[in-house]
């Protein structure tokens, strides 16, 4: 159970192929009931508009799923990831592009384990938000 | 209101589940996750794992479970209003296999103050039926306003 991709062919600065996903009204319900989080201000418009927002925003841990499986894709095996800690810092609406990005910050010979920055955008009418920023994941490679 | 600072350290109630197949595919699925070593105990197989895994986030389900303990308890004063998730940090040991049981005991790992926030980490080893860990979730929720700054 272990990453595909070779420590030896990755360098630090490299980034991980960018993974993009319209969020979707119908995925975050679905991501209410798989994950048990039902916290009204991801499903109810009414009651996200009493707290200030414009409509219904995504789980953070869904944003954070995301980001995850951008990270296991390029590693090429879910066991690889060894670690994650990530800070939420912007909302994500409904209908809005998500896109996962992450750049290689360092690499341990000795453990070939790789450590990355990772952050999440989203295109907000010109303006680049990062819901997910100042982020890391740990990879434990070929 | 400020959280009680005396409750760091406190362990909450045991919670234990069955990583159940259905529940992995639900999550798989919401999650736009299409590796079939989510899917398929086979294709897990075929890639050399002992069974079908769950995406590395399905421990969050559990972390959920768990986290409403800590946010329900009156005696730690938590305006559940006033809270947003700040971080989420995953710390795994090998992947979770569908089919086995897993437990954890929760507890507050911390209660700390910066600016006119407050921030409450909770904590949760979680462990499989041999008492191997298998991953380590730590959430912190911020209480906003509710700080001393």
């Amino acid at each position: 159970m272990a990453a595909t991709l070779k420590f030896d062919e990755v360098a630090v600065g490299d980034q991980i192929p960018p993974l993009s996903k319209v969020v979707r009204r119908e995925d975050v319900k679905a991501y209410a009931d798989a994950s048990g989080d039902q916290n009204p201000l991801h499903q109810d418009d009414q009651f996200a508009r009493s707290v200030g927002f414009p409509g219904i925003i995504a789980h953070g841990m869904f944003t954070m799923a995301h980001v995850v499986k951008a990270v296991t894709d390029w590693a090429g095996h879910p066991g690889a990831l060894k670690s994650i800690d990530v800070q939420f810092r912007a909302v994500v609406f409904m209908d809005e592009t998500l896109v996962a990005r992450g750049e290689v910050a360092a690499k341990d010979e000795a453990t070939r384990r790789v450590r990355l920055m990772v952050w999440a955008e989203v295109d907000r009418g010109g303006e680049r938000v990062l819901p997910i920023k100042n982020s890391e994941a740990e990879v434990e490679l070929a | 209101m400020p959280l009680n600072q005396s409750m760091k350290g406190k362990e909450y109630q045991p919670v234990t589940v069955t990583v159940e197949r259905e529940d992995v595919r639900r999550f798989a699925d919401a999650i736009g996750e299409d590796n079939p070593l989510f899917r398929d105990s086979e294709a897990a197989r075929a890639a050399g794992c002992a069974e079908q895994l769950a995406p590395p986030t399905f421990v969050t389900r559990m972390q959920i479970m768990t986290s409403a303990q800590v946010v329900l308890d009156r005696e730690l004063g938590l305006n559940y209003a006033l809270v947003v998730h700040g971080e989420q940090e995953y710390d795994w040991r090998r992947p979770i296999v569908v089919g086995e049981v897993l437990s954890t005991v929760p507890r507050i790992a911390d209660i700390y103050s910066k600016k006119s926030n407050e921030y409450l980490v909770i904590e949760a080893e979680i462990k499989d039926a041999r008492g191997e860990t298998v991953v380590i979730g730590r959430t912190t929720l911020i209480s906003r306003g509710t700080g001393e700054g």
